[in-house]
C-alpha cells in the first residue's frame, strides 16, 4: 500500500509538472527513479532541471545544499539507448557523492553535505545513438 | 528619488558578483543557467536535526489575514512570505493556520491572475492539513509555489515570478535566523551559507524594468541582499557568527516587514 502511495503522489508530481508545457519523458524517467525513495521519507521537489546534450560534453547545475540533510539527485533521459551519469562536486571541487548508480539511461547520486553551500553537480551523456539527448534531474531531500 | 534608487542598484551591482566554480570542474563545462531555490522546509529539515524549535511561536498570524497591496510586485513578494508562513505552519503542525494561509494562497493569487493555476494545489493544502497529512501539505505547498511560477512564466509574468521566490526566501530566512538566534548553534548558523542563491536573487532584481526597480520597496530588498552577502559567504574559513545571524534576522524582518507593509 505504501508502495501504491508513493507512486501515486510520484506521478502526481509529474502530472502537476508538465501541466503548462509538453510531457517531459525525461523527467518522467527521473521520477520514476525517485519512487522507492519517496517511500523512504525524501521529498521530491517540485521543480527540476532539464536540458540537451550531445554526448560527453558535460552540463554543470549549481545547487544549494544544507548540512544536516540527506540529498538524493535523479538524473533519467528520453532516450532508452542513453548512458548517463552524474556526480557531485564541493565548492573545493572535491567529489562528495557517498552512493551512486547508473543503469541506462538513468543515474542517481547520494549526498550528505559535509558544509552548507553551493555544490555543483555534473550531468553527461556519456553515449547516446542520437545526437542531441533531452536529460532531466530531480531531487529529493530528508 | 527615483534616479537615486537606480543610482544606488548600478554602484552596488558589483557587490553581488558570482560565486566562481571550483577549478577542478572540467574547463570546457557549460553550466545550467537554472537556479532552483531550496523551499524552507528544506532549511527546517536540517534545523530540526539540530533540536527541537518552538515552531508555534514563529508563525506570523497576520500573514493569513493579509490582504493584496500595493503594485503587482509587492502583490507577489507578499504571495512569496505567505507560502513560507504556510512551511512554518506546518512544522509547527497547526491545521487551523495551514488552512487559512491555504485560503490566503488563493486570494493572493487571484489578485495577481493566477488563481485557476493554484486552485488545486490550494485546496490539497487545506485536506490535507485538515488530515495533518503534513509531508503531502509540504509537497503540495512546494507544488504551489511552482505552479503559481510557471503560470506566471506564461502571462510573461517572469519577474513576478522571481519575486514570489525573493518573498519565499525573505520569509524562510528570517524564521531560521529567529530559531538560531534564540539558542545558537555553530551548525544552524552555517545554514545561513547559501552566497549562490544571495546573488541569483540580485541577477533576478537586476533584470526587472526600470520602473520595478525604482520602487522604494525593491531598492530596499536590493540593499538589504548586499548587506546579507558577507553575512552569508564570510572570508576564508570563519565561521558565520551569533552576531552575524543577528544581523541577518534583523535585516530580513526589515525586509519581510516592508513586503507586508500597507503603503510602499
Amino acid at each position: 500500500m505504501k508502495t501504491l502511495t508513493s507512486l501515486l503522489l510520484v506521478i502526481a508530481i509529474a502530472l502537476s509538472t508538465t501541466a503548462f508545457a509538453f510531457v517531459d519523458d525525461s523527467h518522467s524517467r527521473a521520477l520514476d527513479v525517485a519512487t522507492p525513495y519517496v517511500k523512504q521519507g525524501y521529498l521530491v521537489r517540485d521543480e527540476f532541471w532539464s536540458g540537451i546534450l550531445p554526448a560527453n560534453q558535460p552540463m554543470i547545475v549549481r545547487h544549494q545544499l544544507f548540512k544536516g540533510n540527506t540529498y538524493w539527485f535523479w538524473l533519467g533521459s528520453e532516450e532508452d539507448k542513453a548512458r548517463v551519469s552524474i556526480h557531485v562536486y564541493d565548492t573545493d571541487g572535491k567529489l562528495c557523492g557517498i552512493e551512486d548508480w547508473q543503469k541506462g539511461p538513468r543515474a542517481a547520486v547520494k549526498v550528505i553535505p559535509k558544509r552548507t553551500g553551493t555544490y555543483f553537480l555534473r550531468v553527461v551523456v556519456e553515449d547516446s545513438p542520437i545526437k542531441r539527448t533531452r536529460w532531466s534531474l530531480a531531487y529529493g531531500f530528508k | 528619488m527615483k534616479s537615486t534608487c537606480l543610482a544606488l542598484l548600478a554602484v552596488t551591482a558589483a557587490a553581488l558578483a558570482i560565486e566562481p566554480p571550483p577549478p577542478t570542474l572540467p574547463s570546457q563545462a557549460r553550466f545550467v543557467d537554472k537556479v532552483i531555490v531550496p523551499v524552507p522546509s528544506e532549511v527546517f529539515a536540517a534545523l530540526d536535526k539540530l533540536g527541537r524549535p518552538k515552531w508555534a511561536g514563529l508563525i506570523n498570524r497576520a500573514s493569513s489575514t493579509a490582504k493584496p497591496t500595493g503594485e503587482s510586485s509587492q502583490i507577489a513578494l507578499m504571495l512569496g512570505t505567505i507560502i513560507a508562513e504556510g512551511f512554518i505552519a506546518v512544522e509547527a503542525e497547526d491545521a487551523d493556520e495551514v488552512r487559512n494561509l491555504g485560503r490566503a494562497i488563493l486570494t493572493f493569487s487571484n489578485a495577481l491572475g493566477v488563481r485557476k493555476a493554484v486552485v488545486r494545489r490550494a485546496n490539497s493544502v487545506v485536506e490535507f492539513a485538515d488530515k495533518k497529512q503534513w509531508q503531502r501539505v509540504r509537497v503540495e505547498l512546494d507544488g504551489a509555489l511552482t505552479d503559481v511560477r510557471e503560470a506566471m512564466v506564461e502571462l510573461s509574468s517572469e519577474s513576478l515570478a522571481n519575486l514570489v521566490s525573493i518573498g519565499g526566501w525573505l520569509r524562510g530566512t528570517e524564521a531560521l535566523c529567529a530559531v538560531v538566534g534564540a539558542d545558537f548553534d555553530r551548525d544552524g548558523a552555517e545554514l545561513l551559507r547559501q552566497p549562490m542563491l544571495i546573488d541569483h536573487f540580485g541577477e533576478k532584481i537586476d533584470a526587472l524594468r526600470d520602473r520595478q526597480k525604482a520602487s522604494p520597496l525593491i531598492s530596499q530588498i536590493r540593499k538589504g541582499l548586499i548587506e546579507l552577502k558577507p553575512i552569508a559567504s564570510p572570508q576564508g574559513n570563519a565561521r558565520i557568527t551569533q552576531r552575524s545571524v543577528n544581523d541577518a534576522g534583523a535585516i530580513t524582518k526589515s525586509l519581510v516587514a516592508a513586503i507586508q507593509r500597507k503603503s510602499n
